[in-house]
Parts: C-alpha cells; structure tokens; sequence
C-alpha cells in the first residue's frame, strides 16, 4: 500500500522579479515501511520534497496524497493535525525545545494529542520507552544545552517516534553529526524502521547513508534522474513500481 | 494548559532579560496610571466636596429665560435673569422625592461706592442665612464679627473682597462693633504701612445693565473665608437677601411705594449722587485725616424704575440631591416637571452653572487622563516592539512547536501565558505601589494656594483617592495593556511557519 503518492508536484517560490522552480514536476509512490533516501546536490529539491511530503509546505501544482488523504486542499488546521498525527520530523539542527528536558521534549507532541486519550502516566511511560529505545535513560532530566549534538539527534528521533506516525521525514539527520554518530544514528533509524515498520524518508549528501536506504531517489534540478538502491533498492524500486523517474 | 504555563514561566525566566525590562515598564505604568486613577478620584471627591457641597449643590434652578447657563460667574458680572413665580417652582421641588434640600438666592453683581468716586466690584449672595448655613454647613469660616441670622439686615465681607476694597478704595472693612484686628490686617492685606481707613459698612449699588438699581448702605456684620476654594467663592459676599433686594430693586410697585418713605423720597429727587456722601459721610478713625457721618444714608436711592417681578424674587435655587440619585436624570425629570406646571424654570447640572471652574477642572482631569492615556501608551508600544522582537529570536522554536503538530492556538496561548504571568506579578505590584504612594501623598498633606493647583487638587489639600472601583479600575487597565500589547508579537508569532523555523536554521 502506498503511503505517500505524489503527482506532477511543482514548488515555484518567487525571488525579487524571477521565480525559482524548486521541483519541475515529480511523480512518485512510496510504499509503507520503506526507507528511503533523497539525495542530489544542493538546491536540487530534496528539502523542499521533503517539506511537501511533510506538510510543512504546500505545493504550487500538483497532488499529493498522505495516507490515502488528499493535502493540498487542506487548511492550516488540519494540515497541522497530519503533521501530530501522521507524521514525525527529524530537523538537521535537532530543533528541540529548550526550555523543557528531554523528557518533556518527547512527551510534547503526545501531549498536544488531545484527542490521543492516553493518560498522563500512559504518556510519561510511551515517552520514557523512546528514550530508552535511542539510549539516553540517563539523560531524562536534561535540558538540550546540556546534551552533545548525536544524543539531541536521538532525542529528535525519540521524540518523531513517539507518537507511532506512519511516516518519519529526516533533513539531512547527519549533517551535523561526526561519521560515528550519524552511523549510529542511521543504525537506530533503520532499526526501528524493521521493528516498528515506520516508513522513513530522509535527505542526505552522505554517501555512507546510502548503505541503509531501500531505495535511493537521486533528484537533481527539482527532477527525479534516478531511482535506485543498494540489494532491496530493485526489489522496492519493483515493488514501488510507481515510483518512477522525474517526468520531465 | 499546565504545558502551555510551564513553557510559558519557563521562558519567562529564560529570556530574564526581556522579560525584566517588560515587567518594569508593566511596573511603572501600573504604578502611575493608579496614581492617576487616584488623582482624577480625589479631584472629583475634591470638586464635589468643594462645589457641590459647599456652595451650588447637584442641581442649579434658573430662570427659563436665561439664555447663558453659566450664571455663577457670568463674564462681567452680567445679571442673570430672575426665576418668575418662585411658588410655582418652589412646589415643584418640594414635591420631588430625590431632592434633599434646597436653597433660593439672589445673585448679582454689587458696585462699592466710594464718596471720592473710587468704586469696586464685588459679587453678592443673597440669602435667608440660617438657610444658607443648613445646606451649606461647612463652607465658610469666620474670620471677625458676627454671621448673620435670618432677620438680620447686613452683609458678610469675604477677606478675598476686604483685601480687594482696601488695595482698590484704600478703606479696610471691620464688623459693625467690632475693632480693628491688626493680626488679620497684617495677614491679609499687601500694603502693610499708611494711613488706615476703617469702615464698618459699605455702599452697595446693583451692578445690573437692565433693571434699575438702588445704592444702599449695609452693616458689615462679619468677616469671613471660604473654607476651600477660596480663591475662587471669595469673589462673593453674602448678604441678607431683603438687602440683596433693595439693592437690585428686586420688588413690586406696591412694595417700592411702602418701603421708600417720604423723607427719601425728597432725597431721591435730587437724584445727586454727591448728596450720598456729603457731609459727614464716614467713621473718623485715628489713621485719617478726614471723617463722614453716614448715619443718614442708609436706603437713599439714586435711579428708580418699576419692575415687574414679585417680592418673593430669586435668580438661582441650589438643588442637593439625595442618596444616589443622578444628577443628569434628576435635571431631566426636574425640567419635565417644570413643563407641566407652568413654571419658568430650567434646571441645570452644577458644572455647567460654575462655567469657568469646571472648564478649568475638566482640562485638569483631561490633561491628567491624557498624561495618564501618554503612559499607558507608550507603555504598550515598548512591550510590543519588546515582545516582536523576542517572538521573532523564536522563529525556530516555535516553528519547530508548529512543525511538531502544536496549532496557533498553542502558540497564542503561550504568548499570552508568558504576558500574563509577567503581567500580573509586575502589573500588581505596580498597583499596589500606586496605592501606597496615593496614601503616602494623602499622609504627606501637601497643600497649595495656587488656583490651577486647587482645581488639580480639587480644593486647597492635595487628596489623592482610591476606592475599590478605582483599583479595579486600575486591574482593568492592566489587562487591556496586556493584551493590547500582545496582540501585534501574537500576530506575528502565530505566523510564524515550520518553513521559517526550517529557512532560518
């Protein structure tokens, strides 16, 4: 089944007197329980991508389905709700709230879950298990400036699992890790995406990352050029069968 | 909600810095808007006390003919109409429930005659005087002499007027048996040295440019001072008003023919205003050089026409209302009742009847409530421009919050939670510091003479007041700051995106 489709997705953003076309027309599906990579060079779209896929932005043309329900109609509410409910963030500079601890930051969103019907208690102990989970069980009662760059990553990750999404969306999760944290970082992500079935879609330059994805979509002018992945890469790009090269 | 506040004084105490610098000015204007709540509550305790109280009451009666209301200091003394059939009226006010009291008087303007042809200007009351002592008990000090009493013929002098005669006329007034008091004299007057005349009466001719008047000689029975807001009242003698009425010629045919005698009658046909101070007109005194019989003066007249109105004749009835009633609600019954009767009345309000006073005191109130308005806004721009400034430092962490599912509403609702704790505890502490300062200026018992200052004051003592409205009042103002305040940094907070979050990093 399909959880993200995406068709003839355009994003123009206007800059002074011209405008800059950030994706040209992409089409693409993405199965659940994938984990896939976006990659190309900077300014290609992947970012961009990313933020339609997340509702964070909106595209100038196209359609764009997230769990089978139509986006780009939606008003800021509701698109707020796919965002709480549907979907988890990982940001490349961990964007955690400073002012609460880590395990007040992974509780925030399920707090924000009105209508998530978990008690206080249910939502201290889901939060506590994610932390756990990234292996920071020590670190509960930390604020972030206290924290090193890949354990406030882990948190960002604990914090965009916990409300269980259907889809986890990551910039660039590495880029401001050393390699051996965003290796672990990476193991943690893949990890969970075979154990909790998560689909992951992430951003990245990094070569090494590619070792891990599913399937690999290469962007390039806001373009897809390529679809591709390492052993499961065919397999998925087979199974995904829609996910298909730019059409343009 | 307990996120929302947690975030909220979490932040508060994160961002000391702004969150000082918008609590001091919360601090501030709080403080000052209650001490200028307090004030404006003072200066209208102050004007009630001192005008209404002491010396118009709520509602003043005038003739229906009157054209101008402001008939307590006319320009140039200009006579005011008289009220016709003052039975008519009276019934009318006797009849309503919400009247306490009230008081029918003449007021005119009186020329002080002089025998070298020097004259003065002073406005007089006319008024039955243990009348006027029970609606108003407490306005008048005296100062030597005697008050008057009912049958009394005589006038009381305000020392405002004795300085005025003695500066312009060189006489100085002293009570009809009474000595010369060098204390007072030396308090009281400017010129401390020379020769002294004393006078124990004046020579009063009616000041009117319509009616015919009488020049009469009248007994100082007293001086005396108006307990506050003398420099404004002490522009008024009172006198008897059967006086009042000689002089202004308030009375009938009938009554001029049975009060003018024969012997009088062959002095006014002389009609010589000479043979009014000829001879031995004034007292001799020790500090003159020159003395005058006066003792057959009294009642000469100088011009005599008939009038038309009736010996019951008054030109202003000062109206006291009782507990709780409105003034302007009263004034609108009042004059509807007047309608229906017949009676040629109007009733007015007391601050359009005192003209000039509650002009100058609604430009006191308005400039205070203006200084009071410049604080509160300057105060809401600094908070805004503060709190823009710190929602846009929290582009990232709040588009994070919205890219983590948190809807503007979360976001309004922690930048209000921020503004409202700050709000409260330096708002409160403001208010409570205006209301120490407003006793602390009550205890200091600050005083002035100068007339700007007494209407500021509300009367001679600087009285500041806070009652439970006004505090509340002051609690009012402080959320309608806040929220004023915060309505621009929401605006921009709430606009504030994932993407600008994720744009900025």
């Amino acid at each position: 089944m399909n959880i993200i489709e995406m068709k003839s997705i355009k994003k123009d953003y206007p800059l002074g007197e011209t405008v800059v076309h950030a994706l040209r027309g992409i089409d693409l599906d993405v199965e659940e329980g994938g984990f896939i990579s976006i990659i190309g060079p900077s300014g290609s779209g992947k970012t961009t991508l990313l933020n339609i896929i997340g509702c964070i932005d909106i595209p100038s043309a196209g359609s764009v389905k997230i769990g089978g329900e139509e986006i780009t109609s939606l008003d800021d509410r509701r698109l707020t709700n796919i965002r709480l409910f549907k979907v988890g963030f990982i940001f490349q500079t961990f964007n955690l709230i400073p002012v609460l601890n880590l395990l007040e930051n992974v509780e925030f969103p399920l707090l924000l879950m009105k209508e998530g019907g978990l008690t206080k208690g249910e939502i201290r102990k889901r939060a506590q298990k994610c932390i756990e989970e990234v292996g920071l069980g020590s670190f509960m009662d930390h604020r972030p400036a206290e924290l090193s760059g890949g354990q406030r990553q882990r948190v960002a990750i604990a914090r965009a699992l916990v409300t269980k999404p259907q889809i986890v969306l990551a910039d660039e999760p590495t880029a401001n890790l050393d390699s051996e944290t965003g290796a672990t970082i990476l193991s943690l992500m893949k990890h969970l995406n075979e154990t909790e079935k998560t689909t992951f879609v992430f951003s990245t330059h990094d070569s090494d990352v590619l070792k891990y994805a599913s399937q690999v979509i290469k962007i390039r002018d806001g373009h897809i050029i390529d679809i591709d992945g390492p052993g499961a890469a065919k397999k998925m790009k087979k199974k995904a069968g829609p996910a298909k090269r730019g059409t343009r | 909600m307990a996120l929302i506040l947690k975030i909220a004084w979490r932040n508060i105490q994160r961002h000391r810095g702004k969150s000082l610098v918008v609590g001091i000015i919360i601090f501030l204007g709080a403080m000052t808007m209650t001490i200028g709540n307090g004030v404006i509550a003072g200066m209208d305790r102050g004007l009630k006390e001192n005008v209404i109280d002491r010396f118009t009451g709520d509602v003043v009666i005038i003739s229906a003919k009157q054209d101008q209301d402001n008939v307590i200091f006319t320009p140039m003394g200009r006579d005011i109409e008289v009220i016709p059939g003052y039975e008519k009226v009276k019934k009318v006010l006797e009849g309503k429930k919400f009247i306490d009291r009230f008081l029918p008087v003449a007021k005119g303007l009186t020329i002080i005659l002089n025998e070298n042809g020097d004259m003065s200007y002073a406005l007089a009351l006319g008024v039955r005087f243990d009348e006027y002592r029970k609606m108003f008990s407490d306005s008048t000090d005296l100062v030597e002499g005697t008050l008057l009493k009912n049958d009394d013929r005589g006038i009381l002098v305000s020392t405002g007027n004795r300085k005025r005669f003695f500066e312009e006329q060189n006489f100085w007034v002293i009570p009809e048996g009474f000595s010369f008091n060098e204390k007072n004299f030396m308090k009281e007057s400017s010129k401390k040295s020379g020769v002294i005349d004393k006078r124990t009466s004046l020579v009063l001719m009616g000041g009117s440019n319509e009616n015919s008047t009488m020049d009469i000689r009248v007994d100082v029975k007293g001086v005396m001072k108006f307990k506050h807001l003398d420099d404004f009242w002490n522009h008024f003698n009172i006198m008897d008003i059967e006086s009042f009425r000689e002089v202004y010629q308030y009375v009938t045919a009938s009554d001029t023919a049975a009060v003018i005698p024969k012997e009088k009658k062959r002095i006014l046909e002389k009609d010589n205003l000479d043979d009014l101070f000829g001879g031995e007109v004034l007292e001799k005194v020790e500090t003159r050089k020159q003395g005058y019989d006066v003792s057959t003066l009294m009642g000469k007249k100088v011009v005599q026409k008939k009038l038309d109105v009736d010996s019951g004749a008054y030109n202003l009835i000062f109206v006291k209302l009782g507990k709780g009633a409105d003034a302007e609600e009263s004034v609108l019954e009042l004059n509807a009742a007047f309608k229906s009767s017949g009676a040629e009345a109007r009733a007015i309000i007391w601050r359009d009847a005192v003209g000039q006073i509650a002009d100058l005191s609604a430009i006191m109130r308005g400039a205070t409530r203006g200084f009071v308005f410049l604080i509160f806004i300057v105060a809401i721009i600094i908070i805004m421009n503060t709190l823009s400034m710190a929602a846009l430092e929290r582009v990232s962490e709040i588009g994070m919050m919205r890219a983590v599912g948190a809807h503007k509403s979360f976001i309004s609702g922690m930048f209000l939670s921020e503004m409202t704790v700050i709000s409260i505890i330096f708002g409160c502490a403001g208010i409570i510091a205006g209301i120490v300062s407003v006793y602390i200026l009550n205890a200091i018992n600050i005083t002035t003479e100068n007339r700007i200052l007494e209407l500021l004051f509300g009367g001679s003592v600087f009285r500041p007041v806070l009652g439970i409205f006004d505090i509340l009042k002051g609690f009012a103002y402080l959320a309608l700051v806040t929220l004023i305040a915060t309505a621009y940094p929401l605006r921009v907070a709430r606009r504030i995106t994932p993407l600008d979050a994720i744009m900025r990093d």
